[in-house]
């Protein structure tokens, strides 16, 4: 039990659960047994029994068999998803097996598609889903980690260790330079801005939408693929009540390699060429006292998620009720965090002809803590410890001005206060009319209301000042879908339907700043900034607004031959009037070989489909107002003319105005086959694609002589392909075992093929400071988007090279650096690319072992031939801007006459940026492995529990690996596409224990 | 009845769906513009960020010194974290190398957006309805600032592109020569001279005055007489533009030891300063440049042994440099001074002396480190003196501009500076000397290095070099080394050709 979860909370929780257990037993007549088992005799688990016209009900266990009471005038009612219900009058009857039928219909799985469904069979697109099912047995509190590694094509990086935050998802690579590239994530069909506080046990599917067939009808936001969420639904039978509960601890496992004290005082020595520490004080380090901060700052984290869902219906309503309460710390010592979550969706079927339905879900975040810094903490000096000896900080070191400037890297983390709220309403409601037979007309429409509250406070005691500041944003996103759907579906041979829509949406942003300074007192922190003296304010509001029509077309040919065509045109408010419109049209085909007799004739192929698609899809990924060169007005731009108090300024834009903008287009062809063989033993899915992005949304740089900094404008070209493979492969099933097992692999080449002028770009961000007026990762022509610059590094200068380091002003000891074009000097001339961020594949390996009861189910992912630039290692050298002097045990083997090694014992000043810190950054991870068993029985079912699991589960139990940081997946640049796999200061990945349970009643 | 609930709910969701409609016109009712500047106020709201972006190029001092380190008034510390000062310390650079190192772009960076600003001022104003006065006025101050950084860039840089009012970006932008450079700067400063009001015309001590402009306009003159046009007919407009100043009778020279205090900012002595504020808390970060770790600084900026065993002994040397450094520590996010309070020099950290008239002002209850808030001098009236003395001895010294100098020799001996006294004057003295004069009374002040480059003196300083100083120098220094790389993002984003290729003086 988490120590910090409110008592009363926690046994509400289970009262709440108990009650709704109790609700469901009731009194019956007779008690009927029986077995359920499917059109091959296998026996069908987990199926719904239950008395129509009630909520009386079970479930079948493992074997199939079931036990419920009915009185004789009952009806039964069985149902399995992918199956025809069926019912059975009680009667007088004790047993009661049923082999059910498969349904045709469902058999074949709906899938979601946007802007509607279709079944799997009739797709003609590239698509990737991932169900409940899949990752249901893993404890997971993101979306994103149930996508990792489960779907091809689809690549999802976990960039931060840091609770509650940090993941990357890209589906086929990135298209643009500088627009957004993470994909559209639509809820229930809502488009919402993002899925951090999703809640994952409401999650029924998520469609991954890859090909232009399947992307274009989201248009000009289409472009960088689509998720498609579907939340779950209630089911028409007695309420299901399930509980979840699991707990676990987590690490950080890797560890960086430091200097003791006493190496790093004569490091400084060394590196100061005179005597900063005597003997004396060294032998008294080597004997104790210093400080190991990676001790300091890492921690064990315990974390606490509770679940709890119920969920039924009737034949007018059916509901889903669902909440979740996920309570973690951090690894990094003052990092906490704190999500509830609720969600209700109901659907009520009004009238013959009126479905209506509502999905609600409210979010709460806290985070809190202000974190230690891993560049700065870790370098500190390691020979002041925290405390002296009364029990108070050493705020700076004891010999001023080694390892680096701060103060001791404890004094924030464990003074400052970081409080951090984020709320998210998310409202999506629908009205569906069956207009005749084959028309139905929908509206649809929500609110997706993102609230974040950011408040921070500096005490006194850590820098006599005192500093405040209260940050609230707000993003509202309002949407109104209207649809008509025409199926012609009579005579089978020409199935058609046709949807026609219109679609609105506006994007409202806001944001208030209020920062206060100079305060008397610590008491009310972040509170009352009328406290401080100083007070700034700031606010800043904008919107964006969509206006879209499309129609789609889907033609079905003797079910054979398969054909949709879509257009979307998209009218967007950030481009000016006469280049806001465009047009984004698709096609696709494919044909169902396996309705082929020649196929059908062949015992072995049990599916076969190719299939075909091209098509534009958009992208206006930008802020708004990026035509527009707006004034700035800030306090940044204020000053006291007349001394003592700023008089108001209004600078211009550091950007360049650009009426002309336009849409980003991407072009994507997609080639696919699906494969079955043996009765689907094994199936593969294989798309080949090449897109190319055309009119890149490219915020060039200019320099700053010319005054504005940066224009963004419609210029260059990047083309991705590859492909994604998904083998499936049923290894055993029979009534014991059940192995299955799936491969994801997928690989994307980058490329840039034009820019302006054909001239490379830097767009990444600085990542130490000021260190690089270069940046360390640039966009050229014929490189992927983020490509590593840098000297190439040859070793140090050693004794008999005297001569050769004197030509370039360099002495042995110094760091060799190659003069590319021998013109005698090192100069950025000599600078190359010299490697990237971007892995030549990644994969992901799932399997499920289910033994009777038992279960374990593991996933291995991986990626390949990704380079990392290691900052955080350079920092540690005692290299760049900030830092001093070294602490990485690498710096004992530093170069000296005697010890000719080819770490450069001095500092130059090229320092970091060379290819001394470029590693390879490819893995292989054991990513999950949750190890479970089943309870069912009459003992359990006696106490209202149709079902009960218990399961072990680890994450990152391994990670094999060359990269020598803490972590080669976390990377510094978040979501950044520009400046791939830069490490410096990242949070690392945990491993982490989960021992859980779920229950259902 | 059923049906009729279909049709009206048909007839409802018809309705909801064809009222609904968003617009797509973006709102920019909360955006300002300085497109159009009708009243006074307008006027200074455009011209603000000029000056706040003055106080960003000069409240870190070693960036903006950063090229400058080849000076004997400045060096550093021979580790740590200062490798781009050692870089310009030990001359490591003259051949294109080094383009690439932090700090060298702050000039660049910082010069170039005052620039920007300034033109589009001076655009706004063509078009501006405000009083004609004020128009004036504030155009002439947009160009005092523009020549400034137009200055201070082909110092530091040599030639660069000539960017003016009204020019949008090409992309194919050039570097102008030098001279064209010189001969920009000195028509915005002839039409800011003219335009500026007098010194103490206005209450607002940060702004710019006629005298401003007559200073910046000697000293370009001095430089331009200099390497690397040495244009020697233009000392007697330097000697000229510099009289008018001290014929002003406005400037006044301050006692040496009350001259760097914080509350002396902005006296008659001051002819421009940059101002900080502790009411804003707009700090300066003089103290901490200027002081040893020990002192709670950052050991950024101090003075060459040589340097300053040469410094003549008497009151501006105390008021010049600290010998005793303080000892500091922090507790509970204060600093507190520990025990012994002071060092003696040789035995400090990094065993030179610090520059006393940035500490003297520091303030030390703002943190861990030691800041300031003082107004940082770009030009004083002793400069302005020495301009006249220096450019007037250049083409025949006279009464008047020997007296300029001992002025400044009789305040740097505590004496007061009006009456003559025999033991610190001079009759005659060298342009040579005066330059000496002009390093011990500016020592510190971003001007040193710029009097050896124009006077091709750096070499002969550099000989100097105490072989103590634990900063080596790479090679000995040549014209290569008058001028720094211009900073790699300059070059790899437009066509700007790097030095020495691209270094054009005609």
């Amino acid at each position: 039990m988490p120590k910090k979860l409110p008592k009363l909370l926690r046994n509400s929780l289970f009262l709440g659960a108990f009650l709704l257990f109790s609700m469901s037993v009731s009194f019956a007549q007779q008690t009927i047994t029986g077995k359920i088992t499917d059109e091959n005799d296998q026996s069908v688990p987990g199926a719904n029994v239950f008395i129509k016209g009630s909520t009386t009900g079970t479930t079948s266990a493992a074997d199939g068999s079931f036990s419920i009471r009915a009185a004789s005038s009952d009806t039964l009612v069985f149902s399995f998803l992918g199956y025809k219900m069926a019912e059975r009058r009680v009667g007088n009857a004790t047993t009661l097996d049923i082999s059910m039928e498969p349904d045709a219909r469902t058999l074949n799985d709906v899938v979601v598609v946007g802007y509607g469904t279709t079944r799997k069979s009739d797709l003609t697109g590239s698509l990737a889903s991932v169900t409940a099912k899949e990752f249901e047995k893993q404890p997971l509190t993101r979306m994103d980690q149930a996508l990792q590694g489960r779907a091809a094509g689809v690549q999802v990086n976990q960039t931060s260790g840091a609770p509650g935050a940090g993941f990357k998802i890209r589906i086929r690579g990135a298209n643009s330079i500088s627009g957004d590239n993470a994909p559209l994530y639509v809820l229930d069909g809502l488009v919402v801005g993002d899925i951090n506080s999703l809640n994952v046990n409401d999650i029924a599917s998520m469609e991954v939408l890859k090909d232009a067939s399947a992307t274009a009808i989201y248009g000009s936001r289409g472009a960088n693929g689509v998720i498609l969420i579907t939340t779950k639904q209630g089911r028409k039978g007695p309420a299901k009540v399930e509980f979840g509960y699991f707990t676990g601890i987590s690490n950080v496992v890797q560890k960086l390699p430091f200097m003791t004290p006493a190496e790093f005082a004569e490091g400084v020595n060394f590196a100061e060429g005179k005597e900063f520490y005597t003997p004396q004080e060294i032998d008294a380090l080597r004997n104790g006292g210093g400080e190991n901060w990676q001790e300091r700052f890492f921690k064990t984290a315990h974390s606490n998620n509770f679940q709890l869902s119920v969920s039924g219906g009737s034949d007018a309503m059916d509901y889903f009720i669902s909440g979740n309460l996920y309570d973690t710390e951090g690894t990094i010592i003052d990092q906490d965090y704190r999500r509830y979550t609720l969600r209700a969706n109901v659907n009520a079927q009004a009238s013959k002809k009126i479905k209506v339905g509502l999905n609600t879900f409210l979010s709460h975040e806290k985070s809190s803590g202000n974190r230690v810094s891993l560049s700065g903490g870790l370098t500190w000096d390691p020979t002041t410890p925290a405390y002296d000896a009364d029990g108070n900080f050493n705020f700076n070191t004891i010999k001023p001005g080694v390892g680096n400037g701060g103060i001791n890297p404890l004094v924030g983390p464990l003074n400052n206060v970081r409080d951090a709220y984020d709320n998210r309403v998310t409202l999506s409601g629908y009205a569906n009319y069956d207009i005749s037979k084959n028309l139905v007309f929908n509206v649809s429409g929500g609110l997706d209301r993102f609230e974040s509250e950011a408040n921070s406070y500096v005490p006194l005691f850590v820098n006599n000042v005192g500093n405040a500041r209260v940050f609230n944003s707000s993003v509202t996103r309002l949407q109104n879908t209207n649809r008509l759907t025409y199926t012609l579906d009579s005579n089978p041979n020409h199935v058609l339907k046709i949807d026609a829509v219109h679609e609105q949406q506006l994007v409202t942003r806001q944001s208030l700043e209020a920062t206060a300074s100079n305060f008397f007192s610590d008491l009310t922190a972040y509170r009352d900034l009328s406290l401080g003296s100083i007070q700034r304010t700031q606010n800043n509001q904008s919107d964006e607004s969509l206006q879209s029509f499309l129609g789609r077309v889907n033609y079905a040919l003797f079910d054979r031959f398969l054909f949709t065509a879509s257009v979307r045109a998209d009218g967007s408010s950030k481009f000016r009037p006469g280049n806001r419109w465009g047009v984004f049209p698709s096609g696709s085909v494919a044909w169902r070989l396996i309705e082929e007799d020649f196929i059908k004739n062949i015992s072995t192929i049990s599916n076969l489909k190719v299939r075909a698609s091209y098509g534009l899809i958009g992208s206006q990924a930008i802020g708004a107002r990026a035509t527009r060169a707006i004034p700035i007005v800030s306090p940044d731009v204020n000053y006291p003319l007349t001394g003592g108090s700023n008089t108001v300024g209004v600078a211009p834009s550091s950007r360049l105005a650009n009426p002309d903008l336009t849409w980003e287009t991407t072009r994507q062809t997609n080639l696919g086959v699906d494969l079955g063989l043996w009765n689907s033993l094994l199936t593969l899915s294989l798309d080949l694609y090449h897109k190319k992005t055309t009119d890149l949304l490219l915020n060039s740089q200019l320099p700053s002589f010319v005054g504005p900094t940066v224009v963004t404008r419609n210029i260059g070209a990047v083309e991705n392909k590859g492909f994604d493979i998904s083998l499936g492969l049923r290894v055993l099933q029979n009534d014991d075992w059940n192995i299955n097992s799936t491969l994801n692999v997928s690989r994307n080449r980058n490329k840039v093929l034009a820019l302006v002028d054909d001239k490379p770009i830097e767009l990444g961000n600085e990542y130490i400071g000021t260190t690089f007026p270069v940046n360390p990762t640039r966009v050229e022509v014929g490189k992927p988007i983020s490509s590593f610059r840098g000297y190439l590094f040859d070793g140090v200068y050693q004794l008999d090279e005297a001569d050769e380091a004197a030509k370039y002003g360099r002495k042995p000891g110094d760091a060799k650096y190659r003069d590319l074009n021998n013109d005698g000097i090192i100069s950025t001339d000599d600078i190359s690319t010299i490697g990237d961020g971007n892995p030549n594949f990644t994969w992901g390996w799932n399997w499920d072992v289910t033994y009777r009861q038992w279960n374990l189910n593991f996933l291995l992912t991986g990626s390949q031939g990704n380079d990392i630039y290691n900052f955080q290692r350079g920092r540690m050298m005692g290299l760049g801007s900030g830092q001093f002097h070294a602490v990485h045990a690498d710096y004992l083997n530093r170069w000296t006459p005697d010890n000719p090694s080819n770490i450069p014992s001095s500092r130059n000043s090229i320092e970091l940026l060379s290819s001394q810190f470029l590693e390879d950054g490819s893995y292989t991870t054991l990513k999950s492995v949750a190890f479970g068993r089943s309870f069912e029985g009459d003992l359990l079912r006696k106490v209202g529990i149709s079902r009960l699991r218990l399961y072990l589960n680890a994450d990152n139990l391994f990670i094999l690996t060359k990269y020598r940081g803490f972590d080669p997946e976390t990377t510094a640049s978040g979501g950044s596409d520009v400046d791939l796999g830069i490490d410096y200061s990242t949070y690392p990945i945990n491993r982490s224990f989960t021992l859980g349970v779920n229950v259902t009643f | 009845m059923k049906k009729h609930i279909n049709k009206f709910f048909l007839l409802a969701l018809a309705m909801f769906v064809s009222q609904s409609c968003i617009d797509l016109e973006e709102d920019m009712s909360s955006i300002l513009t300085i497109e159009n500047l009708r009243t006074e106020n307008d006027v200074v709201a455009a011209l603000t960020p000029i000056y706040r972006q003055l106080y960003e190029t000069h409240r870190n001092p070693h960036y903006l010194r950063t090229a400058t380190y080849g000076a004997d008034d400045l060096t550093t510390w021979e580790a740590g974290n200062k490798a781009p000062l050692r870089v310009f310390d030990r001359f490591d650079y003259g051949s294109g190398e080094n383009s690439d190192i932090m700090w060298l772009d702050h000039a660049w960076d910082q010069y170039w957006r005052i620039i920007y600003f300034s033109n589009s001022l001076i655009d706004g104003l063509k078009t501006a309805n405000a009083p004609v006065a004020i128009v004036k006025e504030a155009d002439a101050e947009a160009r005092f600032f523009r020549a400034l950084s137009y200055f201070n860039l082909v110092r530091t840089y040599g030639n660069v592109p000539e960017i003016l009012d009204g020019e949008a970006p090409t992309g194919k932008e050039q570097r102008a020569t030098v001279l064209q450079n010189y001969q920009q700067i000195e028509s915005d400063l002839l039409i800011a001279e003219a335009n500026l009001p007098k010194p103490g015309a206005t209450a607002s001590v940060g702004r710019v005055s006629s005298a401003a402009a007559k200073t910046l306009l000697a000293d370009l003159y001095l430089t331009w007489g200099g390497w690397p046009v040495k244009d020697a007919a233009r000392y007697p407009l330097a000697a000229k533009k510099a009289k008018e100043v001290i014929d002003l009778n406005f400037f006044k020279l301050l006692p040496i030891d009350q001259l760097w205090r914080l509350e002396n900012q902005n006296s008659r002595e001051s002819i421009f300063a940059v101002q900080f504020s502790p009411t804003e808390d707009l700090r300066s970060s003089f103290p901490t440049a200027f002081s040893f770790h020990e002192a709670r600084g950052y050991s950024d900026a101090f003075p060459e042994l040589q340097f300053f065993r040469d410094f003549p002994a008497g009151p501006r040397k105390d008021a010049t440099f600290a010998t005793e450094i303080p000892q500091r520590s922090v507790a509970s996010g204060a600093i507190v001074t520990r025990n012994p309070a002071t060092l003696p020099w040789e035995k400090s950290q990094r065993a030179h002396p610090m520059y006393k008239k940035f500490t003297l002002s520091e303030d030390i209850t703002r943190g861990d480190r030691t800041v300031g808030y003082r107004a940082v001098e770009l030009y004083r009236y002793a400069e302005a003196l020495l301009i006249f003395a220096e450019a007037q001895a250049r083409v025949g010294e006279t009464a008047a501009s020997v007296e300029a100098l001992n002025q400044v020799k009789r305040r740097a001996a505590g004496l007061p500076y009006l009456t003559p006294n025999a033991k610190v004057d001079v009759t005659t003295a060298t342009p040579k000397e005066i330059v000496a004069e002009r390093g011990w009374e500016l020592a510190g002040e971003y001007k040193r290095w710029f009097d050896l480059v124009r006077t091709e003196s750096v070499a002969e300083i550099a000989a100097k070099r105490d072989p103590k100083e634990n900063v080596d120098l790479v090679r000995m220094p040549t014209d290569a080394q008058y001028i720094a790389p211009i900073p790699f993002q300059a070059i790899s984003t437009s066509e700007l050709v790097q030095n020495p290729a691209g270094f054009k003086i005609k």
